[in-house]
């Protein structure tokens, strides 16, 4: 029954993005603006400025592409999905189809920054590793703030005083771990990294599915 | 009512001892600062709390490479209390063979204990031909030193009189993260238990949170520009403790965007268990990955064992729990004075 109901669920998300397609190009654009304006900005690169400068385009974006989550449906379907599912599954329907599309939208951010302003990485498996703990991380702690937001008065700017501070310790240890990468600073104990960040993701998942209930009851 | 005089109590011991008992004698400057191998060379020592006069005849000073390598001065005398002139005959090599190294300088009498000074003294080879190993490296060891009795906190180059920083400085984290901790708290209660007073406390702990929370920002700014130059050096945990105040900022941000008080207050209530979840990783974590400034950096961000002497101990923890009583006085009467707003909110 739940697994029906979480396949139902993620299925919505991905018909819904496809049927508002205007949200999906808005956000594709948006990627493309974003790396114009800081190519612009910026024309030399060097690798450390490559990777600050990455990192806050995925910023942005990911928090535009995850505000909407819970914003899009209207109240009567709100109440209608508290009415048919338990909230734990429809919050994992969100946090996955977030996290794909964070993927995503990192792979094109990715693609677009470094034909316009070159391609500094070395370590690729490394480098796509932290790109999908960074989306993985992105998409549990926005989508969280998004719901809570959701629920305020203004909501846009909530959206954003709420997560950056929330993010920074996710953001310092990715920007770090893709330093290494880029091979910016030299550190072979980077694991130690990797489990700093799974172990700060695992904490915030679980809270947020402890948490989740008491932000959906209205 | 006993916990509040314990506070008073505390912090008066905190503020007397910590501000009133003096540094153990040092060493300011050494200078020249530098010398040839072979010279015969008087250096001047500069000393701070020192009483060189009293010790007179029985001081005696060093010039050291490394635990086996050190040289004696042959002549000592007293210039006053603070200067003292030492005269050294300086050995024909250096002990390992290098071109240059850097002694360090230890002073030792019974009036004042010993005092060191890290890298006081460039020695450098005054040819290029090698030499034999002088035996006059091994000739006098350090041994023998005295220990300066009484109540003294340690004295340190770089930061000098700002050692008594530690009892203030400090302190402020153990009390942030303790209210901070009491708040978390209190929301996991109003979202079991939803009334309203239990909310209003989670607030007031947050509250008197990121008020200490400043308090130690503030204070580490004042020692900061003493120690390392400059008030803010965007040192990582400068950095990781701003963005845990605006965590806090954002909270009580929140808390005023809603038109329902009690939705505004179970949304808040989830934001802060959240916020504290992610403040732990922000304080204790995430400073260990990068270089900072601060003392045990790279490993622990706390203190490290040889930081704190007993004396200092004798300080520090009675200021640690004056500091969080006070805390959770602040706390109590801000909770009674918004009962006493919501009181008069109501009579409207």
């Amino acid at each position: 029954m739940k697994w029906l109901v979480f396949k139902t669920l993620l299925h919505k998300e991905f018909l819904l993005e496809f049927r508002q397609r205007y949200a999906i190009s808005g956000i594709v654009l948006y990627v493309f603006s974003m790396v114009f304006v800081v190519y612009i900005a910026s024309v030399r690169v060097q690798p450390p400025v490559w990777n600050i400068l990455f990192w806050l385009i995925m910023l942005f974006v990911s928090i535009n592409a995850v505000v909407k989550s819970f914003v899009q449906e209207s109240g009567s379907r709100q109440l209608y999905y508290y009415q048919v599912a338990n909230p734990v599954v429809l919050l994992l329907t969100k946090i996955i189809y977030n996290t794909l599309l964070l993927l995503v939208i990192s792979a094109l951010a990715f693609g677009t920054y470094s034909i316009v302003a070159g391609n500094p990485v070395f370590d690729y498996p490394l480098f796509a590793l932290v790109l999908l703990l960074g989306s993985f991380g992105f998409s549990i702690t926005f989508t969280f703030t998004a719901s809570i937001a959701a629920k305020a008065n203004n909501s846009a700017t909530l959206m954003a005083i709420l997560s950056f501070p929330i993010i920074i310790p996710i953001l310092l240890t990715l920007m770090r771990l893709s330093n290494i990468a880029l091979r910016v600073i030299q550190d072979t104990s980077y694991q130690r990294d990797i489990i700093n960040l799974l172990a700060i993701d695992a904490i915030l998942l679980t809270l947020t599915f402890v948490l989740f209930p008491y932000i959906w009851r209205d | 009512m006993w916990w509040k005089i314990t506070s008073v109590l505390l912090l008066v011991y905190t503020f007397t001892l910590g501000m009133l008992v003096p540094l153990r004698p040092g060493i300011l400057t050494v200078s020249p600062e530098s010398g040839l191998t072979r010279q015969s060379t008087v250096l001047t020592i500069s000393g701070y709390n020192a009483h060189f006069t009293q010790g007179e005849g029985q001081t005696r000073v060093w010039l050291t490479y490394d635990d086996e390598n050190a040289i004696l001065a042959h002549r000592v005398k007293a210039l006053s209390d603070t200067q003292l002139e030492a005269e050294f005959q300086l050995p024909a090599n250096l002990p390992k063979g290098e071109a240059t190294m850097v002694l360090n300088c230890i002073v030792d009498n019974p009036a004042d204990g010993t005092s060191v000074l890290p890298n006081a003294f460039q020695l450098k080879l005054d040819s290029t031909t090698m030499q034999e190993y002088d035996p006059t490296w091994k000739a006098h060891p350090v041994e023998k030193l005295n220990v300066k009795k009484g109540f003294t906190y340690p004295y340190r180059n770089v930061i000098y009189e700002t050692i008594r920083n530690t009892y203030f400085h400090v302190p402020m984290w153990f009390v942030l993260l303790f209210l901070l901790l009491a708040s978390a708290t209190y929301s996991v209660i109003y979202l079991l238990n939803p009334k309203p007073e239990y909310d209003s406390k989670a607030s007031a702990y947050a509250e008197t949170g990121l008020l200490f929370g400043l308090l130690g920002l503030v204070t580490g700014m004042l020692w900061a520009h003493y120690a390392w130059g400059k008030a803010w050096s965007n040192d990582i945990k400068q950095i990781t403790t701003a963005v845990a105040l605006l965590i806090y900022m954002a909270y009580f941000i929140l808390r005023s965007s809603f038109d329902e008080p009690e939705k505004g207050a179970r949304l808040s209530a989830v934001y802060n268990i959240f916020a504290f979840a992610t403040l732990i990783p922000l304080l204790y974590v995430v400073p260990r990955m990068f270089a900072s400034l601060h003392p045990g950096a790279t490993g622990s961000p706390a203190f490290g064992g040889q930081d704190l002497d007993n004396t200092m101990r004798a300080v520090f923890y009675p200021a640690i729990i004056g500091w969080t009583l006070l805390g959770f006085w602040m706390t109590s009467l801000r909770i009674r004075a918004k009962r006493i707003e919501d009181k008069l909110g109501g009579l409207d």
